[in-house]
């Protein structure tokens, strides 16, 4: 079925968000390594809700969906002020230079 | 037999994950930050695929036109102008490629061992009318604390970019 379809892609795209995640050194990057998989969890919860939907309800998977976006907006906004923060400080965002974070 | 929309799924596989192979491995960081505007278009494109009209729009607003902006300005703003080609730079690249293949293996495998309880589809048609009525009725909770969670996070910001401003 075009479910496991849906599976496969959002497995893909985790991977690849973890890959990104766990290899960069620019803060930004490992940021839109948090994005993917944000993105793929996502695609996940909307693919069960359409294809394997509860009794009475079946857009909890979209709503869900959109709680995930809204809480990658907030968690956005904050990542970005910490790494704009830390560029004051440092004139560099690469993290594993990053030996001493005291405020 | 193959119709229209596992056509349209697999166009928005293929653009989905070229793009995000260029997120990953590219090294110019400002090449990923408008790759990275390809896959949530395909993204979004997927959520029209499984019935999601209202939430495909939501993620081109939201994530498109906002954290993927605010992704490029940070990048804009903290990236060294002189150098763009290297300001991405991977360590560890082939452990971690490694590393993520067989996360992926296994994830494969977990899903090809797996059968899910597939129910018949149904076209509910436009979701924006439900969506509203189950926001503001069965989940008026955690619509109401995500909305201070947004007011904190923008406070959060401010703070944190007045106190590297002070020292």
């Amino acid at each position: 079925m075009i479910l496991d379809g849906y599976l496969v892609a959002s497995a893909a795209l985790f991977t690849l968000g973890v890959v990104l995640f766990l290899s960069k050194k620019n803060a930004i990057a490992i940021l839109m390594g948090v994005e993917l998989i944000l993105n793929a969890s996502a695609i996940n919860f909307v693919a069960f809700g359409k294809f394997t939907p509860s009794q009475g309800s079946p857009f909890d998977g979209q709503i869900f969906a959109i709680f995930i976006i809204l809480l990658a907006a907030a968690e956005a906004v904050v990542a970005l002020a910490i790494v704009l923060a830390a560029y004051k400080e440092y004139k560099h965002i690469m993290v594993d230079q990053y030996t001493k974070l005291r405020g | 037999m193959i119709g229209i929309p596992e056509i349209f799924f697999y166009i928005f596989c293929a653009l989905i994950f070229g793009s995000s192979l260029l997120v990953v491995f590219s090294y110019n960081l400002l090449r990923s930050a408008f790759a990275l505007f390809f896959v949530l278009f395909g993204i979004a494109g997927f959520y029209v695929l499984l019935g999601g009209d209202f939430l495909a729009v939501i993620q081109i607003m939201v994530y498109a036109g906002g954290i993927n902006i605010l992704l490029i300005f940070g990048t804009m703003m903290t990236g060294s102008i002189s150098q763009p080609e290297t300001s991405n730079p991977s360590f560890q690249g082939i452990l971690t490629l490694i590393g993520g293949g067989g996360l992926l293996l296994i994830l494969l495998i977990i899903l090809n061992h797996t059968t899910w309880p597939s129910q018949s589809l149904i076209d509910h048609g436009p979701t924006t009318k439900q969506i509203g009525q189950l926001l503001l009725r069965n989940y008026i909770l955690p619509f109401e604390v995500i909305s201070f969670l947004l007011v904190a996070a923008m406070v959060g910001a401010i703070v944190l970019i007045n106190k590297g401003e002070r020292s």
